[in-house]
């Protein structure tokens, strides 16, 4: 062999080993951007850590204990976004409300919803586009229109929405039809924002996450009530007229005693199997939602309070907006967690809470039955009876003090 | 065209790897570093971004019929697994921005020329296929080789197998081929022996998958799901349930602003 070139030495470290003398990189995989072979494989901290026991004997079987699914890969920026998502997407609702049926006194409100949607949508962009792979092809989110994803539907609100919160924004207070032109816009971000604030919700709830997909049905009406209770505990923070604050507090207390409902239906939804709850339990999931929950209820405790003075509204409104956060992070989370545990994967799809729960079929993949929970089954099983004298054998003997 | 697609047969798979090595060696993917899992002969962990068929290796503590081994009660489970290219494929459903298609071969292939990392295929796979890459930025998955289909040719996994454990050919034949296959087994023995995911009625969830496996213990052993469902199908709900939280909303809205007026005018 001839001598090595440092070339081709540059070419061996994208860990493809090929001999630029001898070959091109024109595979469908050539264009695989790399830096580091080694974490190519996202799991593989994971995987140095598992001892050698194969799962396979076990009652409820896995590969190694190896996730069958593969964790998200979203970063902070998308449980933010779905806080500020809602935000504006509640604020342009509220706003649309103000203005429609709140007469001349609430006028002012109107414009300021208008402001908090357009600057939310703003920002929410800013946050998606920061977590894409590639964020210079942002624009290809508007490609096509595709129904069946919550993803692309999100998209186009979102795109929509801020274009009517930005129109109603500048055309406010505008005399003649510029001016009608901004309230049009306005109450079209209305509208928008009621899927704003709850897509994101269907957007979990459409993975193969369990326990994102288990939730499914409180999920949506969790984050709608949160984005209510977020954009009333901001706009409170927001310099207001007294006329105003008891608008915003009406809207904030009704939105607040809502996520702390559809918290209860939430957890309830997941509470078919321990392993689907068992994020919003343990662990750093677990923890924020209990954290979340703790915001809410103490923020609602300080918003009913008799005389509520400047200080408690304030802090009302930020343990509020803490709460609104801290849920989003708390479902974030518990989903990551519930992807990573392959027995979050099996067990529900062996109780028929798999695909079985549209399609009502009674067979796995496998051809058995699934195990039906028949009420028989729910009995505790008796345990076969041992001989005494052979379990007694075993039993230490209690000193008699 | 037809329809095309693989019959993984892992009784006859012997764990060579042969298939991993192919399939990198002709999309030139990159390696994913040189570590020890500690799973038995499997040091490839799962299917990823630049790994595109993964051999599983299980050590079971129980015999099989058609294994032989010495003494001990033992039996291998080898499966080489790949991406299914899921009749009801939950990535291409996802994917918010056209890159994932379905070919005219019926095969699901991700576009990396318009991917741009969004990642929401990676959660909605059902099977934990597809991936991210995080020095790339965009999703991969196998493409059941649509460069060499395109050519005539055998994707290069099926065609380096050398005990005929991954088939390649039309789904069809390869269903009919397969359901032989089993009912020879079942003769030898091996009555455990079944296809999963051969047809829409044995995994109504996925619609049946162009990629389907004969398969002889429970699907969990071989880290594939029980009973998957694309997520679609159940997505339905959610938005019924958005639908009402959006009426709830607008109510809220309006008591708010009504209710609160009414306390100024008085």
């Amino acid at each position: 062999m001839g001598d090595i070139r440092p070339e081709d030495l540059e070419k061996r470290q994208d860990g493809r080993n090929i001999d630029s003398r001898l070959g091109d990189l024109s595979g469908e995989g050539a264009q695989q951007r790399v830096k580091d072979t080694d974490e190519a494989n996202p799991s593989r901290a994971l995987l140095r850590t598992r001892p050698s026991v194969s799962g396979v004997n076990a009652e409820e079987p896995s590969y190694y204990g190896q996730p069958a699914l593969k964790e998200p890969v979203w970063i902070w920026s998308i449980p933010l976004y779905f806080y500020v998502g809602g935000v504006a997407g509640a604020a342009s609702v509220l706003g649309v409300a103000a203005e429609a049926v709140g007469g001349e006194g609430l006028r002012k409100l109107g414009y300021r919803c208008r402001w908090v949607g357009a600057v939310g949508d703003i920002v929410s962009s800013g946050l998606l586009i920061h977590d894409l792979g590639r964020p210079e092809r942002l624009l290809n989110m508007l490609r096509v229109f595709r129904p069946t994803s919550p993803m692309s539907v999100g998209s186009w609100v979102m795109v929509g929405s801020g274009a009517m919160n930005s129109a109603a924004v500048l055309f406010a207070s505008r005399r003649g039809w510029l001016g009608r032109v901004g309230d049009g816009a306005a109450v079209a971000a209305g509208l928008l924002g009621l899927p704003l604030a709850g897509y994101t919700a269907v957007l979990l709830a459409n993975t193969a996450v369990p326990v994102w997909q288990a939730t499914r049905k409180s999920l949506p009406l969790l984050f709608m009530s949160s984005a209510v209770a977020s954009a009333g505990s901001l706009l409170e923070l927001l310099p207001h007229s007294s006329h105003e604050a008891k608008v915003l507090h009406l809207f904030s207390t009704m939105g607040k005693v809502g996520e702390l409902m559809t918290g209860v239906a939430v957890r309830h939804e997941a509470s078919g199997l321990e392993v689907l709850e068992r994020p919003l339990k343990q662990g750093v999931s677990g923890t924020l939602w209990k954290a979340a929950r703790v915001c809410a209820a103490a923020s609602l405790a300080l918003g009913l309070w008799p005389r509520r003075t400047r200080w408690m509204k304030v802090a009302g409104a930020l343990l509020g907006t803490a709460g609104a956060i801290a849920t989003r992070f708390a479902m974030f989370h518990a989903g990551k967690a519930s992807a990573r545990d392959p027995q979050a994967t099996f067990q529900p799809q062996r109780e028929a809470m798999g695909a079985a729960e549209v399609t009502g079929h009674t067979h796995a993949s496998d051809g058995k039955p699934f195990k039906f929970p028949l009420p028989v089954l729910r009995e505790t099983p008796r345990r076969p009876e041992r001989p005494e004298a052979a379990s007694g054998a075993w039993e230490p003997e209690i000193p008699v003090p | 065209m037809g329809q095309k697609g693989f019959f993984t047969d892992t009784t006859l798979c012997i764990g060579c790897k042969a298939c991993e090595v192919a399939c990198k060696q002709w999309n030139q993917l990159p390696d994913d570093g040189f570590q020890l899992t500690g799973m038995s002969y499997d040091n490839t962990g799962h299917l990823g971004s630049s790994t595109w068929r993964h051999v599983a290796f299980v050590e079971r503590p129980v015999p099989l019929p058609t294994q032989t081994v010495g003494l001990l009660d033992f039996s291998w489970l080898m499966a080489s697994d790949v991406c299914k290219h899921c009749q009801r494929a939950g990535c291409l459903e996802a994917c918010p921005t056209g890159a994932i298609i379905r070919t005219e071969f019926d095969t699901v292939y991700v576009q990396p020329d318009v991917c741009n990392g969004c990642g929401y295929c990676v959660a909605a796979c059902p099977f934990g296929v597809v991936d991210r890459r995080e020095d790339d930025g965009r999703a991969w998955k196998c493409t059941l080789c649509y460069d060499r289909l395109g050519e005539d040719m055998t994707p290069a996994c099926a065609k380096a197998c050398p005990t005929a454990s991954i088939q390649f050919g039309d789904v069809d034949e390869l269903r009919e081929r397969a359901q032989r296959r089993v009912e020879q087994l079942h003769e030898k023995g091996l009555e455990q022996a079944y296809l999963y995911g051969a047809d829409a009625e044995n995994q109504p969830g996925t619609g049946g998958l162009n990629a389907f496996f004969l398969l002889v213990d429970k699907p969990e052993v071989y880290n594939l799901p029980p009973d998957p469902v694309v997520p679609t199908m159940k997505g339905r709900e959610a938005w019924v349930s958005a639908g009402w939280g959006a009426l709830g909303m607008a109510v809220v809205a309006l008591g708010a602003v009504l209710l609160g007026r009414e306390v100024v005018r008085g």
